[in-house]
């Protein structure tokens, strides 16, 4: 295997390969959620205004011939402009099932060109490491409103660069499906009360999430992004995702309290269109519970979360017995954001530790814990100059707990990753970042070599 | 066999429950839905279901005037103002909105009850007050009373700028003075022709607060 830019289908676990050589680790490059990092803000309402693309607001009255679901502006949805994250106009959308504004062709696309730099980086891996300017990946996004109650997002993501399993080793491309929550919800409200529920159906945990903090949508959120190289990611962090499917139930009570109970089980039969083309099916055993707690706080400008999530899934230990032995796979998560909101300022803040236990279905085989402390922070200026300060920290133990993906190594990594962007237009960023390693293999030494300087241009319409 | 059954029967009971309703309906594209019931399903959502919104980015609009909000929904919709915040999020939401429905939602906040702000700098605040109700004879700016009312409520096309957030009224008396991104409002442009930045920031900071007589 080799560096992993995909947009989407991030394996479960490390993604840490020794080169043929040997001296030096090659670069885990995880690519998370391509697509579902701008699915937020490219499906619901914003990227699906192209009559906003233009700059003076003169031109807009010349409305293109697509139309858009709410015909507002990005930065009504996503803070500061940087899709994904939400502002709490964003999480309401959401929450409503995509619901608000007029049905349209609910079309969009996006796509990215990148540049990895890798500072000792290896040959096998070719344009993926060596600073080439490439086509990375790309989506298309069927999202919007169906009904008064019902909306969602379906993508459809194809890597460029997805895998090298050909006899050559030559890099080969794959289209396969992403991110999908399709939902159910209402809106209780007047002056009295204010309650939204709401349904569901989505094939990766906390894809459904609104909170910037969400494994789903927080971090490396740029295509393409360095990750967290080696380290080792709990099974919440996409370790499922495109894999797995669930149906949920969620309540936000006066913009106060969001609690939400999923259940989650292999996607496949009925529910195997959300997970096509994503390498072999990952089986899980029965339904799997996942909660979601969330308190919510706006005042002035300023507006801030915490959160707490636990999830409880089963995979089985031999992939190919699916009567047998399970694994046992316990995350618990906390989470906190913080948004300030005017402008022409915008600054965003949060933190995401999860902490997981594995149990092993193979008798004798000790038990592994895997811990992850994700934070960034990000400021825009006018919704058009940024930057974002990302800091990780992975480590596991490495017994080999889990059969179903053979994590037997210590795969700790930690590093920063500060961000400086521009967007030229709403629905372009141009940005430039820089992942410093402080560890990776669970070593200091060397881990410098995997310091990688990342451009992109990441555009959507 | 049994999932995939109720997993289609749910999918499509999902989809026809939602397909033709009134009742706290989200979609602005539809001339039926009451104004009232797209400023509770939608409006709140940046104004606060009483038009006591929480970030200063969205005006309050509780108690507003009922003839000034069925403007500047107008305005919107017709792409006459156009200050960056009123294109980035209004043209969008009031695009296909009717004269009826923008009727419905002027009574709806219009009938709504405006909570003051905490107080401004008390200071700056007594100096808004006098510019307030007595102008700034000497720059030849006439008091706000004098068209926004004596406790700023307002008049017809002249809105109530009581409890305003300070950040909106700033950026709007900024509007005026340095735009033409609102031609209805040209009237304040001579008006705040003269002002500073300590004025506005005065102006704003009594009236976050100011208190009915």
């Amino acid at each position: 295997m080799g560096i992993d830019l995909r947009g989407s289908r991030s394996p479960r676990g490390s993604l840490s390969f020794t080169n043929t050589a040997g001296a030096v680790p090659a670069l885990a490059t995880l690519a998370k959620g391509v697509g579902r990092k701008l699915v937020a803000g490219v499906a619901g309402a914003c990227a699906l205004i192209p009559l906003l693309l233009v700059l003076a607001p003169q031109q807009a009255q010349a409305v293109p011939s697509f139309a858009r679901q709410t015909g507002q502006n990005c930065v009504a949805c996503h803070a500061g402009g940087q899709f994904p994250e939400l502002t709490p106009y964003g999480r309401l959308f959401k929450l409503t099932g995509y619901t608000i504004g007029q049905r349209e062709l609910p079309l969009a696309m996006m796509a990215v060109v990148t540049s990895n730099k890798q500072k000792v980086n290896d040959p096998t891996q070719g344009k993926t490491q060596d600073g080439s300017l490439i086509f990375n990946t790309a989506s298309l996004f069927i999202a919007g409103k169906i009904s008064d109650r019902v909306g969602g997002f379906a993508q459809i993501t194809y890597n460029n660069y997805d895998n090298q399993d050909n006899p050559e080793g030559r890099w080969a491309g794959h289209t396969g499906s992403d991110n999908l929550d399709v939902r159910y919800a209402d809106h209780l409200i007047n002056n009295h009360q204010d309650l939204i529920y709401g349904f569901t159906l989505n094939n990766n945990p906390t894809v459904e999430d609104v909170f910037n903090s969400a494994p789903a949508w927080g971090y490396g959120i740029v295509p393409g992004s360095t990750g967290q190289g080696s380290g080792t990611s709990t099974i919440l962090e996409d370790g499922l995702g495109q894999q797995v499917a669930g149906i949920g139930a969620y309540a936000y009570w006066n913009k106060t309290l969001y609690a939400e109970i999923s259940g989650y089980r292999t996607g496949d039969g009925v529910f195997s269109f959300m997970t096509q083309g994503n390498g072999g099916q990952v089986y899980i055993k029965g339904t799997n519970p996942y909660i979601r707690l969330a308190l919510t706080k706006e005042w002035g400008p300023s507006n801030a979360m915490i959160g707490f999530t636990h999830f409880d899934v089963r995979p089985y230990t031999d992939q190919t017995n699916l009567g047998g032995a399970t694994d046992h796979y316990r995350d618990t998560g906390f989470d906190a954001q913080y948004q300030y909101l005017l402008d022409p300022y915008t600054l965003t803040a949060m933190v995401t530790r999860i902490h997981e236990t594995i149990d092993s279905g193979t008798p004798g085989v000790s038990s592994d814990t895997v811990n992850s402390l994700r934070a960034k922070t990000s400021f825009t200026y006018q919704a058009k100059y940024g930057a974002t300060v990302s800091y990780f920290n992975y480590d596991n133990t490495g017994n080999g707990a889990s059969g179903f993906s053979a994590v037997d190594t210590r795969y700790g990594s930690s590093g920063w990753t500060p961000e400086v962007f521009w967007l030229p237009l709403q629905n372009v960023r141009i940005g430039l970042q820089y992942t410093k390693f402080n560890r990776f293999n669970d070593t200091s030494q060397n881990a410098s070599d995997n310091n990688t300087l990342f451009f992109y241009v990441w555009g959507a319409y | 066999m049994k999932t995939a059954t109720l997993t289609v029967v749910l999918a499509a009971a999902a989809i026809g429950a939602g397909c033709t309703t009134l009742s706290r309906s989200r979609d602005l594209g539809n001339p039926n839905v009451p104004g009232k019931t797209l400023a509770q399903q939608v409006c709140s959502n940046c104004h606060g279901v009483d038009g006591n919104s929480i970030n200063p980015t969205f005006p309050k609009l509780a108690e507003q005037q009922d003839e000034y909000i069925t403007g500047q929904l107008k305005m919107f919709r017709s792409h006459h103002r156009d200050d960056p915040p009123g294109f980035e999020y209004m043209w969008g939401i009031s695009r296909s909105l009717t004269d009826a429905q923008i009727k419905g939602l002027a009574k709806y906040f219009s009938s709504q009850k405006s909570v003051p702000l905490a107080p401004g700098n008390p200071k700056l605040a007594a100096i808004g007050k006098q510019i307030f109700h007595d102008g700034l004879p000497a720059k030849g700016v006439p008091p706000c009373a004098s068209c926004h009312g004596d406790h700023g409520q307002g008049n017809g096309l002249f809105p109530r700028i009581a409890y305003q957030h300070s950040d909106y009224v700033i950026k709007q008396l900024t509007v005026f003075q340095r735009t033409n991104e609102r031609p209805d409002g040209v009237i304040m442009k001579t008006i705040t022709h003269s002002l500073d930045h300590e004025n506005m920031e005065a102006v704003a900071a009594y009236l976050r607060g100011m208190t009915q007589k």
